[in-house]
């Protein structure tokens, strides 16, 4: 009976999603048909388009693991954004400030200080909650704008190019960018380490004590800590390590993609990361599979707007209906609750049954 | 470049474009004030906005109106924190994760329509006349705050008296305080008979409709045309105004007026080709609003309602 309901409401939501995008496609004036075959052609059509879905889909790996452990420990973290611009500043300033003799060892330090920065960035609030109890939902989103305001600042002073006036820092070093998998793509090592990184996170969240323990803290606060766990510690450090992911995010960014610090170097990756989260229901390896997942969604949906001219607003839109859609989730259940009609009738079902 | 500093026109003038970009903030902010106080925090302030702000600038381009503008700016930002407030209350689901939700979902839903409208003008950029202004007589001659505070549209004058109704309503009405009590702790609001789900959408209504006014306002009484995520980030620093301004109506204008005039500065001094990074003005206040944060946690005031973002289940205990 459940897996039978289950299914029907998987069903459902594939027509309704269906549904919409095609009433959004009549709606812009272009031929579902045709927009099928631009969206299919975009992402399997050439080597670029098909690469192109794992650069767009490595920095919300990267986010979406942060996001989702650090939601594991029942910490909301909606500043996986600002401990992205964090991990890209701190990498992009230790490459252009250390000396030129360091040669290609200076990547994995990059690595590594983007790693600690979002880490960092994200304790004060992790601190705040877990030692002031400030509620995290706002303090992050704030934290979010200070990174942006710090970057802001570092790349019209210090880390400016030379010589320009643009708000951008100088290109990195040769021998510290990212190497590309298949030229002339944009595919990248990034998206390399973005899936180590997931299945390091799964190792840990499923496979050892103290993500077991981090859990056990998400699902019940006082129960972990009647039981003898250290709440404090398990938050703190579920919110370092998703920070550090979300800051490699930058780094990742900056060394594989863009190859400088700019603004807007995330473009909202930090709050679609939060979607992800949820529909991998918080699961590292589902995070890639959905990553991969909106980013083959982006990918097509650039293509219909190129051949066809459909905004590509509707990936936005599709997305968003999704996760509003698996939030109904919860409404049968609340429906018979709250209307005992209901229950009735499927108590009767299950005696004839 | 002092000298072009210290003078009475350039107060005058920033004084004046402080208070015209705190308005929409503080609508925003002051709707999300009252449906922080019932226990709903609405993240996706940013989606009311957005959507108040293109639905208010079609309206009003497809009708010439103004009025109807506003006011179907104002219901649609009505319809979202509503939804907001059905998925929250009545489907128990995490707020948070709802509003991050509607603000891409509106996001992308406006541009989307708006690129269908651009097709369809075909050449000219869609835009509209915007408010006028009604300079208030004697006032305005004011020096330095006149111009700044009796020279703007009736939206703004009629902020001037939602500030006062808000703080009547939160101090002196039974209704007010049924709302904050809600807030505390809905249980016990539930006990004493207080209607607790219709005062929570009533509030979620009210958020909807100053978010969708703030961002109608933003278009029809400032820019005058629409563009693609044309509120880029309101909702976010409304968000932040609410706990910077202690959630109080007063404290929350103050916030928004600060807010405005880091904004004001940032734009002079860029314009006056001042040689220092100005995003600090603009960043400013999320520090502010997180030092904030840490002082009402140390002294324990002001703190969060207790039930803030937590549904409320009759059955459950």
């Amino acid at each position: 009976m459940d897996v039978k309901r289950k299914a029907i409401f998987t069903l459902a939501r594939v027509v309704a999603v269906l549904l919409l995008s095609t009433v959004l496609i009549l709606l812009s004036g272009a031929d579902p048909i045709r927009a099928l075959q631009a969206f299919l052609s975009g992402i399997f059509g050439s080597a670029h388009g098909f690469t192109e879905v794992f650069v767009r889909a490595t920095p919300l790996i990267f986010l979406g693991l942060g996001v989702a452990i650090t939601f594991r420990t029942g910490f909301f973290n909606l500043g996986a954004e600002g401990q992205l611009y964090m991990g890209a500043l701190a990498s992009t300033a230790v490459v252009l400030l250390l000396p030129a003799s360091w040669g290609s060892l200076r990547l994995p330090i990059a690595l590594v200080s983007a790693f600690l920065a979002g880490g960092i960035w994200v304790l004060f609030p992790a601190w705040m909650k877990s030692r002031l109890g400030i509620s995290e939902t706002v303090n992050t989103i704030m934290f979010n704008y200070i990174a942006i305001m710090l970057v802001g600042i570092c790349i019209r002073t210090f880390l400016q190019e030379p010589g320009s006036t643009l708000p951008q820092t100088a290109i990195i070093p040769e021998d510290c960018i990212l190497p590309l998998l298949l030229y002339p793509t944009r595919f990248h090592a990034g998206t390399i380490l973005s899936l180590v990184a997931a299945v390091l996170a799964w190792f840990f969240l499923c496979r050892t004590t103290t993500g077991f323990e981090m859990q056990m803290v998400g699902m019940n606060k006082r129960a972990a800590l009647c039981t003898g766990l250290s709440v404090p510690k398990s938050l703190l450090l579920s919110a370092v390590i998703g920070g550090g992911l979300a800051g490699l995010a930058g780094f990742n960014e900056v060394f594989g993609v863009q190859h400088r610090l700019l603004e807007g170097v995330s473009g909202g990756n930090g709050y679609t990361a939060i979607l992800v989260a949820l529909l991998a229901l918080n699961h590292p390896l589902r995070v890639v599979l959905m990553s991969v997942g909106l980013a083959a969604l982006q990918v097509g949906a650039a293509t219909m707007q190129r051949t066809l001219g459909i905004p590509n607003s509707i990936v936005s839109i599709i997305i968003g209906f999704i996760v509003l859609m698996i939030l109904c989730g919860s409404l049968p259940e609340i429906l018979e609750e709250n209307h005992p009609i209901l229950r009735k009738r499927k108590e009767n079902i299950r005696h004839v049954e | 470049m002092w000298n072009e500093i210290w003078n009475l026109a350039f107060f005058t003038a920033f004084f004046s474009a402080s208070v015209r970009l705190a308005v929409p903030l503080a609508y925003a902010a002051l709707g999300e004030m009252v449906s922080q106080k019932a226990g709903i925090l609405n993240i996706g302030l940013e989606a009311n906005m957005l959507s108040g702000a293109f639905m208010g600038f079609a309206v009003t381009y497809w009708t010439g109106s103004l009025l109807l503008g506003f006011l179907a700016g104002m219901t649609t930002g009505a319809c979202f924190s509503l939804l907001h407030a059905f998925f929250s209350i009545y489907l128990r689901q995490n707020q948070n994760v709802i509003g991050t939700a509607l603000n891409l979902f509106v996001l992308g839903l406006t541009s989307y329509l708006f690129q269908v409208i651009v097709n369809q003008a075909s050449g000219a950029y869609p835009q509209v006349d915007i408010l006028p202004t009604i300079p208030i007589p004697l006032l305005t001659n004011l020096p330095l705050v006149g111009d700044a505070l009796f020279n703007k549209d009736i939206i703004t004058y009629l902020l001037y008296i939602l500030i006062v109704a808000l703080v009547w309503f939160l101090n002196r009405t039974m209704w007010g305080l049924s709302l904050v009590s809600i807030g505390e702790n809905p249980r016990a609001a539930d006990t004493v008979g207080l209607p607790v789900f219709r005062i929570k959408y009533l509030a979620a209504l009210f958020n909807g409709l100053m978010g969708g006014l703030g961002g109608a306002y933003l278009v029809l009484g400032q820019l005058g045309v629409f563009s693609e995520n044309v509120t880029s980030g309101r909702g976010y620093i409304a968000l932040s105004l609410v706990v910077f301004g202690r959630r109080k109506p007063v404290g929350i204008c103050l916030a928004a007026l600060f807010m405005g005039a880091a904004n004001a500065l940032q734009f002079r001094m860029q314009a006056l080709g001042v040689d220092m990074p100005v995003q600090m003005f603009t960043g400013l206040p999320y520090v502010l609003t997180v030092i904030v944060l840490i002082i009402s946690a140390v002294k324990r005031t002001d703190a969060d309602p207790a039930a803030l973002g937590k549904p409320y289940v009759r059955t459950m205990r």
